[in-house]
């Protein structure tokens, strides 16, 4: 695979693969990282991972920048995507219930016009594929998944509302998330998740976290309000 | 209980010690005082030595009483300080008595200033830390920014041990603030002529400067890069946006992006654009990799020296 390294601001490193994000791609720099904190236990003061990066960030004046980019290439070098299984549509890992419903979606009705296509269409669709987390952040606990049928693909909102409610499960491009938290935001809304999914005194306090398989189910809403789901 | 009634919070304060550590993967930003030198000072002259938290003013303009005596301190950007109307110097250590109200006024000069209480703030920590991060609502005072009417608990002041001031205020930078950056990200998918105008132009600091970021206005960089695949930021990552208007991102900084970015602003640098008002003019100017960590590490070790020599 074509990489890249280099720096990101003082005291950091950050690895690239020019290659279309894939989950074999992520799950490469899934293994990478935790080499990284073998290698470098508590020196290795942060890692993040990017749709098609890793960055490594290293506490003050401990990254010998020479031997750290010597050790990346060694490991970037010794990564194939052969032996990382493509993704699996059959089982996910998590399952997220979802109400697909106007009250709590307000992009729903739009968006099933703007394809020509009825509500239950764009539910089935949505709800049929399996998808992959690629990255955290935006928020905590903001995970983004993918890929999105091409069907449903749709660009941001050109303003961004000023609040968007916790759980709101949303989609932009190819790409589709629930907001943990109430925020600003600008992707589609097209449904709810009654479910929380960040928690500080949860180990991990993210529900959802990068390499992980995720599908959506839709659900009425009885057990919307029965799992604690609260329409507006 | 011991505490610290707020009267007047004023437009952005927050309970702020050396933030978080090791949360970037779980979408956290570091947070932590914007000028993390005034902190040290202030943590230094109380004899503090467990990172205890203070209050991070912005433009201070803070009035607040407490319940019980405290030695107080405040450092970072010059304010007036008086205890019980009575106006005092803004230097060094002061003792206030139970019951006494204690206000704090932003001069004309820098933007983050911090009350350090003999103690500490006592709020609970989250992820190691009592630092608010405002728009994750974690830390502080239940994660938001301090409100009129905010009671802070204290520690008791039983070890306060006063030490010299070891004078770590950020001289008041130059009439154009230089800004050294570490090529990276997409430095080299920019075209020249928006690299050409990061590094001979002149940029201002802008109203638009708050814990997340300073954006600056000047040259329009336009990076030519069309999309980009989220990944992670730095601190002081310059961040450019499609209106070609520079960011430079900091504490409260999302911890992944989608802008490019053709570099990043060293640390002591960008302690000095924190602490800079709309209207400061800056530059930037490449510096090595190499070089930029060996700035970390002489800072860092100029800091022990003094401090060690103020003990």
């Amino acid at each position: 695979m074509v990489f890249e390294l280099g720096p990101a601001g003082e005291g950091a490193m950050r690895l690239v693969f020019t290659e279309v994000p894939q989950p074999a791609l992520t799950r490469a720099l899934l293994e990478i990282e935790n080499r990284a904190r073998q290698r470098f236990g508590s020196t290795l003061t942060d890692s993040v991972i990017g749709y098609t990066t890793l960055t490594l960030f290293f506490s003050a004046s401990n990254l010998e920048r020479d031997r750290t980019e010597a050790w990346l290439r060694e490991q970037a070098d010794a990564i194939s995507l052969v032996g990382h299984p493509a993704h699996e549509h059959s089982a996910a890992d998590l399952v997220l219930p979802v109400l697909y419903h106007p009250s709590v979606a307000p992009d729903l009705e739009w968006l099933a016009d703007d394809r020509g296509l009825g509500i239950n269409d764009v539910i089935a669709l949505h709800s049929e594929a399996t998808y992959f987390a690629y990255a955290t952040g935006f928020a905590p606990g903001f995970c983004y998944l993918g890929t999105l049928p091409e069907a449903l693909q749709t660009p941001r909102l050109d303003t961004p509302r000023a609040t968007v409610p916790a759980g709101a499960v949303a989609i932009a491009d190819a790409q589709t998330a629930v907001y943990p938290c109430e925020s600003p935001g600008g992707w589609r809304l097209i449904g709810a998740c009654p479910e929380p999914l960040f928690n500080l005194n949860n180990s991990p306090p993210s529900l959802l976290n990068v390499g992980a398989t995720v599908r959506f189910e839709p659900i009425n809403e009885a057990d919307f309000r029965a799992l604690g789901g609260v329409i507006p | 209980m011991n505490c610290l009634q707020i009267h007047k919070a004023g437009i952005a304060s927050s309970v702020q010690d050396n933030g978080r550590v090791g949360t970037l993967n779980i979408g956290i930003p570091p947070s932590g005082a914007m000028d993390p030198t005034a902190l040290l000072s202030g943590q230094h002259q109380l004899g503090h030595h467990d990172n205890e938290a203070a209050i991070e003013m912005a433009y201070a303009d803070f009035a607040a009483t407490v319940s019980e005596a405290h030695h107080v301190v405040v450092t970072g950007a010059p304010v007036r300080l008086s205890i019980n109307q009575q106006h005092v110097t803004s230097e060094g250590a002061h003792r206030i008595e139970a019951g006494q109200t204690l206000e704090i006024k932003a001069t004309n000069e820098g933007v983050y200033s911090y009350l350090h209480l003999s103690g500490g703030v006592m709020t609970t920590p989250q992820l190691d830390s009592r630092s608010t991060s405002p728009r994750e609502g974690i830390g502080g005072l239940d994660g938001c920014f301090l409100k009129d009417g905010d009671i802070l608990p204290l520690s008791a002041p039983d070890r306060t041990v006063l030490a010299a001031d070891p004078q770590l205020s950020i001289r008041k930078p130059n009439t154009v603030l230089e800004l050294r950056v570490v090529a990276g990200f997409q430095f080299s998918d920019f075209t020249d002529e928006a690299i050409k105008g990061l590094l001979a132009e002149e940029f201002t600091v802008t109203a638009r400067a708050n814990r997340m970021g300073v954006a600056l206005n000047g040259a329009r960089l336009h990076s030519g890069i069309a999309s980009l695949y989220s990944e992670a930021t730095c601190y002081g990552a310059i961040q450019v946006p499609p209106d070609g208007n520079p960011i430079i991102l900091l504490n409260d900084r999302q911890t992944v992006g989608g802008y490019p970015k053709p570099g990043a602003v060293i640390r002591s640098d960008c302690l000095r654009l924190a602490q800079s008002r709309p209207g400061q003019r800056v530059r930037f100017a490449l510096c090595s990799p190499d070089e930029a960590d060996r700035i970390g590490w002489l800072e860092q070790h100029y800091l022990e020296t003094r401090l060690r020599d103020a003990r």
